[in-house]
């Protein structure tokens, strides 16, 4: 090795360069290792809980966690063995054995996939170790966001850490210890009761569905596939990524994206469960004018043409500085744009906002 | 006298070191249990978000939460209570809201309990004040002591008695010292901890020393957790000046300004023990000034015996131990350097300084250096706490000094340090010697030096049942092998739920105990599976037994 080289490890035999700082796990993961995890979200301080991501390190009697294992020069460090992947697998199936179901619904959450693929995977045996049930659902908690079905619940406790370490909010916590582990606000209280904010990052986080999002479980039934169309929030001008979720025509849910530049998968209150407007009954279908006072359906062209005649009088009576416009924002970009181009290009004005200060 | 106010409680420790755990147990104290008023009082003047302080408050056994009080008796259901009844006494006491506790350090007298800040006993079936610990026998092999040759000196826990008997030469020489020629010394007595992981003092005062960083740490670790362990009671019960000397003996090692003592709950006389040894320590210059000791209670989690949990416990986080590296050498309380040794550990620091590094490593036997106490119980005449050399055959600690069993009892099995080391069979403790290369080759560890006794009458599957249940309880929570595992193994071993075949019942518990010990994140989750592994090995014939019962149910 020349020493004008940064240090490497010895990954399953083949030499890896590294930065000085990572941990084994990010070292093997962009060497294309397929090191399994569940307490893990890249966002997150690593915690070291899952023990899923164990490798063995040439000098060391028992293996390591991976995630909170820095690298240091010259490491033997091996990702996969047969004794690794028989812990994996006792420690998946002693996850399973403590819920009420391993596969859930996609629509519970960007992450709730997680612990499924890993069963499907390792093959689980069903009814290995199985014994008591470890979860308490907190069925009393009838927020509209947020389903708190904890008896799928693996104590992972990347919700209780996304809250506090992205959010800020500190909202939940962990009680009791060991089996007995509990996800709870606190004197153990309902959601709305507490300092969340219903950002619904616990959600997204959740390897397993315990925490679930309530809304786009409506859309349980509905036949069509899932497809997800990536854009960007409209409610403000952070402008978090998101996949708006959707089943045929229908927009049933919202899951921010985890690279999304200014969010990495943060979102608020009105970019997770802000959605219902789109397709909902109230929503107008056709333009409507007011005649006589009253609203009545009208063509798009009658439509616009009382909507200039109403921007002409204003202008001849005041001039272009008495126009004001603010953009809806539950508007789409594209109108948000085309209206401020009016403003600014159609009359020469910077009179332009936007409701949303989320 | 008039109830503390909330300012006033808050105003004490507001400012002070390690302010939580003391905020805590003042409120308790006062209100008999954690109001959510003074959750809400301490959150805010600690700032700690209320979800959390709320987790954090649970973790702890001992707290009462609103609507439940902590005068309500807790009974002792360590593994040697267990023999002797508790669970009937609980029972029977339900209707004063009696509760089970974990061991609680007195496995060498009767059954225990705690009511409020008092030990108590059971004389007929009243709770009555417990006499005082008891003071370690005179050595029966009249064999030379460290920790133990000054400890039955008269008045020994006074500045004066402890003077009188040759306490305080070790500082007083380690004054006239070079950090460096203090450590060397060390080093050449050979001193290892005694709190179970038996890592080279000298080796870590000496990694605090070189560490980055000014204001150092010494803690002693008093939380002495392990049932079948309450040797670090009756050296701190006793001779408490002695562990003060070996804290100011490794400030000065260390370079460390600031001291702790973590004492777990159930000791509520050592605080006081403690509390007024510190004060004459301080009225004395033994401590004060350049390196002061703040006495610090747990709640009542094994866990924070780990060093890692420890400082977090401390520092008023949640006690789930922390990943390493880095090591509290260099990253311990509030991240500053740490030494956190146990209580025997530094008693033995003193001694070894006033008479030499030669002396001390002469103590041991074969080539081993130094003693280590014995806490010894269960079925043998004369339970207690023993000095041995290192190196001690353990038939004879047991035949010859502790009486050996009841008349007519033959010896089945004991455990080893404590529980954590799990069953050695009667071959085993024929053969050994009490030291760590002796015991690590027959499948276990000495650790902190429980030994508790079973004679051929005990149900040896029950009782390793109940030693699971009680790593269950304590499993903080942290990982997933240890969270699930040790509860697991506890519904097998009860054969509450798993397999019914016993092959498939071995090949389960075989795996759950291997990804135990490989994986877990901390030693509570790694040691234990021995339990269940050495019962199935030492035990076959009492594990199918249970079986074909269980079948003609
Ligand atoms: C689950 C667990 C519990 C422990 N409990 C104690 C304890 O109560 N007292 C103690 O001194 N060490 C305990 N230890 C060991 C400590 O982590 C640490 O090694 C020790 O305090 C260091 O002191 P020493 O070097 O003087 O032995 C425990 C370790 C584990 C894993
Ligand atoms: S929704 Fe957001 S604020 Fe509420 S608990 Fe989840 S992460 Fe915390
Ligand atoms: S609710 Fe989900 S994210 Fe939170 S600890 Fe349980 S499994 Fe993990
Ligand atoms: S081994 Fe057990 S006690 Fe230790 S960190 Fe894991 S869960 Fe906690
Ligand atoms: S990802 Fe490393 S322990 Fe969970």
């Amino acid at each position: 090795m020349s020493t004008t080289e940064g240090p490497t490890i010895e990954l399953d035999g083949e030499v890896v360069a590294y930065e000085p700082g990572e941990t084994l796990y990010q070292i093997a993961t962009r060497a294309r290792r397929e090191v399994p995890t569940l307490c893990y979200d890249p966002r997150l301080e690593a915690f070291g809980g899952c023990r899923l991501c164990v490798v063995e390190v040439e000098g060391i009697r028992n293996p390591v966690a991976s995630c909170t294992t820095q690298a240091t020069p010259g490491m033997k460090v091996r990702s996969s063995t047969p004794a690794l992947e028989g812990h994996r697998r006792t420690i998946l199936e002693l996850v399973a054995s403590e819920n009420r179901q391993i596969e859930v619904d996609p629509l519970s959450g960007h992450s709730s996939g997680e612990f499924a693929a890993l069963a499907r995977r390792y093959e689980l045996r069903p009814g290995r170790f199985a014994g008591r049930k470890s979860g308490a659902s907190r069925h009393d908690d009838d927020n509209p966001f947020i389903l708190r079905d904890y008896d799928q619940c693996i104590s992972c406790y990347r919700c209780v850490r996304v809250c506090a370490e992205r959010e800020g909010d500190y909202a939940i916590s962990v009680v009791n210890r060991g089996f007995a582990t509990q996800i709870s606000t606190e004197f153990g209280g309902l959601l709305k009761d507490s300092a969340c904010t219903f950002c619904g990052q616990c959600v997204q986080t959740c390897p397993t569905g315990a925490l679930a999002d309530r809304k786009a479980l409506r859309a349980v039934d509905l036949p069509e596939p899932i497809a997800k169309t990536r854009s960007v929030c409209t409610y403000c001008g952070v402008g978090c990524s998101v996949d708006i979720v959707t089943k045929g025509e229908r927009v049933v849910g919202v899951q921010p994206a985890m690279d999304g530049p200014a969010n990495l998968g943060a979102l608020c209150i009105k970019g997770q469960f802000a959605f219902d407007f789109v397709q909902h009954d109230d929503r107008l279908k056709t333009p409507l004018v007011r005649r006589d006072g009253e609203l009545v359906p009208a063509s798009w062209d009658e439509a616009l043409d009382r909507a200039a005649a109403g921007f002409r009088a204003v202008v001849d009576q005041h001039g272009p500085e008495a126009l004001y416009a603010i953009a809806s924002g539950r508007a789409p970009h594209e109108a948000s744009y085309a209206l401020q181009k009016l403003m600014r290009a159609g009359w020469g004005l910077n009179h332009i906002d936007n409701c949303s200060r989320a | 006298m008039a109830l503390a106010t909330d300012d006033q409680i808050l105003a004490r420790y507001r400012d002070a070191e390690a302010p939580l755990l003391p905020l805590l147990h003042a409120f308790h104290e006062r209100d008999h249990c954690l109001t959510s008023s003074a959750l809400r009082a301490v959150a805010t003047a600690l700032r700690i978000p209320l979800a959390d302080l709320w987790g954090t408050v649970s973790f702890y056994h001992h707290f009462a939460r609103e609507g439940e009080t902590r005068s309500a008796p807790r009974i002792c259901t360590g593994p040697i209570c267990s023999l002797r009844g508790a669970h009937e006494r609980v029972a029977a006491m339900a209707g004063e809201g009696a509760t089970a506790m974990p061991c609680s350090g007195r496995c060498d007298q009767p059954i225990p309990a705690l009511v409020g800040d008092r030990s108590m006993t059971f004389a007929g079936s009243r709770l009555v004040p417990a006499p005082r610990s008891p003071l370690p026998a005179p050595n029966p092999g009249g064999l030379e002591e460290c920790v133990f040759a000054g400890i039955r000196a008269p008045d020994r826990g006074t500045m004066a008695g402890y003077l009188a008997s040759g306490g305080g030469r070790g500082l007083e020489r380690a004054r006239g010292l070079e950090p460096a020629a203090l450590l060397d010394e060390l080093e050449a007595a050979g001193l290892a901890g005694r709190g179970g992981a038996g890592f080279p003092t000298a080796r870590k005062w000496r990694a605090v020393r070189e560490a980055a960083g000014e204001a150092k740490v010494v803690v002693c670790n008093a939380d002495e957790g392990e049932p079948g362990c309450f040797k670090d009671r009756a050296l701190m019960d006793h001779d408490p000046l002695a562990l003060i000397e070996g804290m100011a003996i490794a400030a000065l090692a260390t370079g460390a300004t600031l001291g702790f003592i973590y004492l777990r709950y159930e000791y509520p006389e050592t605080l006081d023990v403690l509390d007024r040894a510190l004060t004459e320590a301080r009225a004395a210059g033994m401590i004060g000034g350049a390196f002061e000791i703040h006495l610090r209670r747990g709640a009542g989690a094994y866990i924070c015996g780990e060093e890692t949990s420890l400082l977090n416990s401390l520092e008023g986080k949640h006690p789930f131990p922390r990943n390493r590296p880095p090591f509290p050498v260099t990253h311990g309380y509030r991240d500053r350097p740490t030494a956190v040794n146990n209580v025997e550990t530094l008693c033995s620091v003193a001694p070894i300084l006033a008479r030499g590094a030669a002396w001390y490593r002469g103590l041991g036997l074969g080539g081993q250096a130094g003693t280590k106490v014995i806490s010894l119980s269960g079925d043998v005449l004369r339970p207690g706490n023993y000095e041995v050399p290192l190196g001690f055959p353990l038939a004879r600690l047991i035949h010859d000094w502790a009486g050996g069993l009841p008349a007519g009892r033959t010896l089945q099995a004991v455990t080893m340090a404590g529980l954590s080391g799990g069953f050695l069979g009667a071959e085993d403790v024929a053969e050994v010697t009490l030291d760590e290369p002796s015991i690590r080759a027959r499948g276990s560890f000495l650790g902190a030096g429980g030994i508790m006794v079973f004679d051929s009458s005990r149900d040896m599957v029950a009782v390793a049942r109940e030693a699971m249940a009680f790593f269950a309880h304590e499993s903080c929570g942290k990982c997933f092998p240890c969270r699930i595992g040790s509860q697991r193994l506890t519904e097998r071993l009860g054969f509450e739920s798993g397999p019914t075949d016993q092959v498939e019942w071995r090949r389960e518990i075989d795996e759950i105990a291997r990804t135990m010990k490989a994986t877990s994140a901390c030693g509570l989750g790694i040691a234990a599976p021995l339990v269940a592994e050495s019962l199935i090995r030492l035990f076959p014939g009492a594990v199918t037994e249970k079986f074909q019962e269980r079948e003609a149910r």
